[in-house]
């Protein structure tokens, strides 16, 4: 039930948001060419320092014509933009991420091998290869925006605990759990929401706890990943028989390794979603709240 | 802690342009076409000659709707270290064929 709430409603909620943040623009489409905006975004995730160089990049395209001359500059300058230090403490983060994708995709291929597992499985972890490379793209970038990276990869953190706290932290948990109701509620909600309005709070911004809980997503995804593979390496074909039963050693780490590949992208994508809409919740509420009233003597007016 | 690397070909390039008029205010444009690099390069090297003094930069008014535009030229240590540069690069010529010379 949880799930198909979800995927139902968010489509339509993200269309309502995008429609009251610019009618027009959601009517009409963007104002400015592909390469700006293109340019313009990459532009935004330059540290302060780097500020002026990236005004230096705007300002050279805004004297450039032609759409293949302005699209061929604007994406090497996005590219540098994206990888120009310093990066501060979001490299460690960066780092951080690496290694926990570097160590589940080197298992999940340890496994595949080791098990002589068939084109099928090979091509799952191409997939996942590609899967962990996009990720950690979008970390790259949502950990250079500033006040997200700690309490993005925080919220990761939070979101892997609390799932493995209702499953149980053992291997044969990690593949036998079926949540009750009220866990699915708690894990596709309640704990998603709650990291994109922490998010908000955290940098007084509904677009900060958008960004917090899209990190979140990212890092728990990879994390889960890396739990629930390590627990495959563990068990093997071993541990309680599955519930559809008749596989073959071969078919039954091959089928935990597809369940893992889903539950990747499934809680990723709920993380996100969900967060999104607890960010835009917890904005929506703190915008409400009155502002506390300024005294007199403090106005710059009256000061004059 | 600054690492003192060899400049890269694609930097000296840049540096070649920079002092062939190093009086002369540049576009990034106008270095990206002549020294045939991409702009994905090209900025990562003017950052770094920026970040180490070796050049200066400026700011062209916006004219109409155009913004305004960033312009390069080396500064003092900048042509100080092509000339330097040039010097290193013209000994090591002088010295190879003489080495090759004696290794036969």
């Amino acid at each position: 039930m949880p799930f198909f709430i979800v995927f139902l409603v968010t489509p339509i909620a993200v269309a309502v948001a995008l429609y009251r943040r610019n009618p027009r623009r959601f009517l009409d489409g963007p104002s400015e060419d592909a390469p700006l905006r293109l340019l313009g975004w990459a532009v935004s995730l330059l540290s302060p320092q780097r500020a002026e160089w990236g005004q230096a990049m705007l300002g050279e395209l805004g004297h450039l014509d032609g759409r293949l001359r302005r699209m061929r500059f604007a994406l090497g300058c996005a590219g540098a933009a994206l990888v120009l230090p310093p990066w501060g403490r979001a490299a460690a983060g960066l780092w951080a991420m690496i290694g926990l994708t570097a160590a589940s995709f080197t298992l999940f291929a340890g496994l595949t091998a080791g098990y002589r597992l068939g084109a099928g499985d090979w091509i799952a972890l191409a997939v996942v290869g590609i899967i962990c490379v996009g990720y950690l793209l979008g970390a790259s970038v949502l950990l250079r925006r500033p006040g997200v990276a700690l309490p993005g990869l925080l919220g990761g953190v939070f979101a892997t605990v609390a799932g493995l706290g209702m499953s149980g932290f053992t291997a044969v948990d990690q593949v036998t759990f079926i949540p009750d109701p009220w866990q699915q509620w708690v894990r596709v909600i309640a704990v998603p929401a709650a990291i994109g309005a922490a998010g908000t709070l955290w940098g007084r911004d509904p677009a900060a706890g958008r960004h917090v809980a899209r990190l979140a997503a990212l890092s728990a995804g990879l994390l889960q990943l890396l739990y629930a593979t390590v627990a495959v390496a563990i068990l093997g074909g071993g541990g309680p028989p599955d519930q559809d039963g008749g596989f073959t050693v071969r078919g039954t780490v091959s089928d935990r390794l597809g369940n893992n590949i889903v539950d990747l992208v499934v809680s990723t994508l709920i993380i996100a979603m969900v967060g999104w809409a607890g960010a835009a919740l917890a904005g929506y509420l703190v915008r409400r709240k009155p502002a506390p009233a300024v005294p007199l003597a403090t106005r710059p007016v009256q000061e004059a | 802690m600054q690492r003192n690397r060899p400049p890269s070909p694609q930097t000296v390039n840049v540096l070649k342009a920079l002092a062939a008029d190093p009086a002369r205010w540049r576009y990034g444009y106008d270095l990206v076409s002549e020294v045939n690099l991409k702009s994905g390069s090209l900025y990562p090297i003017l950052v770094r000659l920026a970040d180490r003094g070796l050049l200066e930069t400026s700011w062209e008014p916006g004219v109409g709707s155009r913004p305004p535009r960033h312009l390069y030229r080396l500064t003092g240590a900048g042509r100080e270290f092509v000339a330097a540069l040039s010097a290193a690069r013209r000994d090591r010529g002088a010295a190879r064929p003489h080495r090759r010379l004696s290794e036969a």
